[in-house]
């Protein structure tokens, strides 16, 4: 069921008890958290707190911590799942489901109590009527009938004489064919509609917004906060899980919530200085914080990095300018150029470039971008001010956090990984903020270096309807790519590589599927789905086909992660399985 | 020179940690003790032998030697008193092994006294439990901590009788009265803002 106010229906039920949080592995999930955290310190509420990966890993840690708790949250997971089925938990317990990820499963949104998904539903989910899936009134009748049916017929038998009971037969076979028709319609229409519905993956509303909804609505919102908020709506758009409208429908909403927030500590500013003008002004930082919208480059990092590299490796800039090809090479140097930004300074870190160039950036680039096929080059976004030094774009923090996230390395479990990226985002833990930029640094151009050699090798192999690129084991970095978030970007980013480099228009409509070995030593791999990219929803059929591939064929495919067009799959059957993909695509 | 035993005790007690005791110093202080009869017996003898003319400068210097040796004396066993009473705030009743090897007997029984009447005047505040004194010695920013747990370490129940699972590798906002044993044992780990 949907919860209609998110402070009567949600805070206040869970405010009274102890809660186990859920929390899925994504930027968006770690910054709805960490906003609900800080609504719950308020009020001094415990809870427990426990990320999880996989289906399995949410069965695990549910088991785990089911004792004593009455209400459980599960945010950007759970969603797409029959909770309930899955779960198993004990009547007394309820859910409240905050996620992202459509379609919300059927059972979750018709449960009567115990699953309650706080997103409202959106018009274009189009979820089919309660009548249409569920009918267990009938069915419960038929089987009345049915029962009523033998009595009377044993009651007859002993009574009437045998012609009688033939005839009321009759009767009662006529009506109960009608019955089973009308059902067997019924049911056919539930399939195609539960088909329908459920064929499509693709993400909703960001979590953190909603949460910070609840923030707002509690009178609890903050600087903070707010910008936690806007980077899980940044991520959703970085990564391309949502569409440019519903971004731009978002911004708007921010841009309220900035001038409500951000307006009122100016104030006090203001107070602090006239009270305190013939003192030296206090060096509380704390007060200068404060965010601003402002339309901004979709290149990645360049604040933090020097331009040439940033205008290289980012994936808009090199898709638009073919940059893996010498001519595309020469592209950049030219654009350079008719900008007038000197080589030497384009190589220079940003912050060290010169002041004049620096201002005048921006406006060259709008510039430029219209004659060089970079049309919606800039995106409204949003800063972080701190202090007089410190500045940080939304999206700086998205990369910053996927790559403290997915780090790859022995030292560091996944869940170490988990945290940091969640301290990444208290402002006193900027250590692991700037950490994260370098990593992300490291992770693009390494992107791009892997996406040049695909297209150099052609690694990005058509198959009839859909492209595959296959991450070979053994090539550099490779094992990096054994996390969702990274394979994810390469293949959008090939995807987009392989169609501006090749003449068909056919290719802009084939979608492209990743893989890469997750545990060598397991022998399984990673396969991700992205849908083609003229759809104008991000929405991926993956999801739907892999279930169907291994329904079809003997091959296991486990579907264990969250966003359902990622499986995981043992390397030995990966053959097997782009076939049988190909044959139910075609 | 006299005073020379008392002065090295202080500086030992000086030169280790604050938060420290060091071993209670039995032959120094006997030293000292004797020094001070010594110099007790001198100023007899000289009262004694010379009544005529008194060597009043002699008899004032092993005074003062004296007074010395005592004020000094009463400071090293203060000082070691103070960082003892530190530690029933801060440790509680119960001494670590290292610690109470250290002290001298007259000193473990000081101490016990002092529980005894911590103990006592604290039942008395409040309505009925009492009050735990040594618990926040100054007002806390929040009751509630949050933690992250670094080890597999069970149940635990809570205040309110609910029972909350530690396992590795989730994080928990607890009362700060039960977080803070378990950060000092190393099973928690707090979460800063």
């Amino acid at each position: 069921m949907f919860v209609e106010d998110l402070v009567k229906g949600f805070y206040d039920i869970i405010s009274k008890n102890k809660i186990l949080i859920l929390v899925n592995y994504d930027v968006d999930a770690i910054c709805a958290v960490k906003i609900l955290q800080c609504i719950l310190r308020f009020d001094n509420i415990v809870y427990v707190l426990v990320p999880v990966k996989t289906v399995s890993e949410l069965k695990k840690a549910f088991e785990e911590q089911k004792v004593d708790v009455k209400y459980v949250v599960l945010i950007n997971c759970g969603g797409t799942l029959d909770i309930i089925e899955i779960l198993e938990p004990e009547e007394n317990i309820t859910f409240f489901v905050v996620d992202s990820h459509r379609p919300t499963d059927i059972c979750n949104i018709y449960s009567s109590s115990q699953v309650r998904v706080l997103t409202p539903p959106d018009d274009e989910e189009k979820i089919p009527d309660f009548e249409d899936i569920f009918n267990e009134n009938e069915s419960s009748d038929e089987d009345v009938d049915s029962d009523e049916l033998d009595e009377e017929e044993s009651d007859i038998v002993n009574v009437n004489s045998v012609e009688e009971q033939q005839n009321k037969r009759r009767k009662l076979d006529q009506t109960t064919l009608v019955k089973r028709r009308e059902r067997r319609r019924w049911e056919e229409n539930r399939k195609k509609l539960l088909f329908d519905y459920t064929q499509f993956s693709y993400y909703g509303r960001s979590a953190a917004m909603l949460m910070f909804d609840l923030a707002w609505k509690l009178h609890r919102e903050s600087v903070d906060l707010l910008w936690w908020g806007i980077v899980g709506v940044t991520e959703q758009y970085i990564l391309g899980k949502t569409e440019r409208m519903r971004y731009l429908r978002e911004v708007e909403l921010i841009a309220g919530h900035i001038g409500r927030i951000c307006d009122s500590t100016a104030i006090n500013d203001d107070e602090d200085n006239m009270s305190q003008s013939s003192m030296p002004k206090p060096s509380n930082t704390s007060t200068h914080v404060r965010i601003e919208s402002e339309k901004d480059l979709l290149l990645a990092l360049y604040r933090h990095w020097t331009i040439e590299c940033s205008l290289r490796y980012s994936m808009f800039t090199a898709v638009s300018l073919k940059l893996w090809t010498i001519k595309g090479e020469k592209r950049l140097k030219q654009i350079l150029a008719e900008m007038g930004l000197p080589l030497a300074e384009s190589r220079q870190m940003y912050h060290s470039m010169d002041l004049s160039l620096r201002k005048q950036f921006y406006g060259m680039m709008e510039k430029i971008s219209n004659t060089h096929n970079l049309l919606q080059m800039t995106y409204p976004s949003f800063m972080l001010h701190q202090g007089f030094k410190t500045r940080y774009q939304c999206a700086d923090y998205v990369y910053s956090m996927v790559a403290t996230l997915e780090t790859n390395s022995r030292e560091s479990s996944p869940t170490q990984c988990f945290y940091n990226t969640m301290d990444s985002l208290s402002r006193s833990k900027k250590d692991f903020l700037d950490q994260g930029i370098e990593k992300a640094k490291w992770i693009l151009s390494n992107m791009f270096r892997h996406v040049q050699a695909a297209l150099d090798m052609r690694q990005v192999i058509l198959a009839g309807p859909f492209y595959y690129l296959i991450v070979q084991e053994g090539t550099l970095h490779s094992q990096h790519y054994s996390n969702p978030h990274c394979l994810i970007m390469l293949a959008s980013f090939a995807l987009r590589a392989q169609v501006a480099s090749s003449r068909k228009i056919k290719a802009t409509r084939l979608p492209l599927i990743a893989s890469a070995t997750l545990d060598s030593d397991q022998d399984t791999c990673l396969v991700v789905g992205i849908p083609p990219i003229t759809e104008s929803m991000p929405r991926s059929f993956f999801g739907k086909a892999f279930e169907q591939v291994s329904n079809k064929t003997n091959i296991e495919v486990s579907l264990d992660y969250f966003d359902s067009s990622i499986a995981k799959m043992q390397t030995k059957d990966r053959p097997k399985f782009f076939d049988a993909l190909t044959a139910l695509l075609s | 020179m006299y005073c020379d035993k008392v002065i090295e005790l202080l500086k030992e007690l000086e030169r280790s940690r604050e938060d420290t005791i060091p071993p209670y110093n039995n032959d120094g202080i006997n030293h000292v003790l004797s020094e001070m009869k010594t110099l007790d017996a001198e100023i007899i003898d000289l009262l004694r032998t010379q009544k005529d003319n008194l060597p009043l400068d002699a008899i004032r210097l092993r005074r003062a030697a004296i007074e010395r040796n005592k004020r000094c004396l009463l400071t090293y066993i203060w000082t070691r008193i103070q960082r003892l009473k530190e530690m029933r705030w801060e440790i509680g009743a119960i001494l670590p092994s290292d610690v109470r090897q250290n002290l001298s007997q007259s000193e473990i029984e000081w101490f016990n006294n002092y529980c005894k009447t911590l103990v006592s005047y604290m039942k008395t505040i409040g309505p009925d439990t009492g009050l735990n004194l040594t618990q926040d010695t100054k007002p806390p920013k929040s009751l509630y901590t949050e933690v992250r747990s670094l080890v597999d370490a069970g149940k635990l129940e809570l205040e309110s009788g609910e029972v909350l699972i530690l396992r590795k590798n989730s994080q928990y906002m607890l009362s700060r009265s039960q977080a803070e044993p378990l950060i000092r044992q190393g099973v928690l780990e707090q979460v800063r803002q």
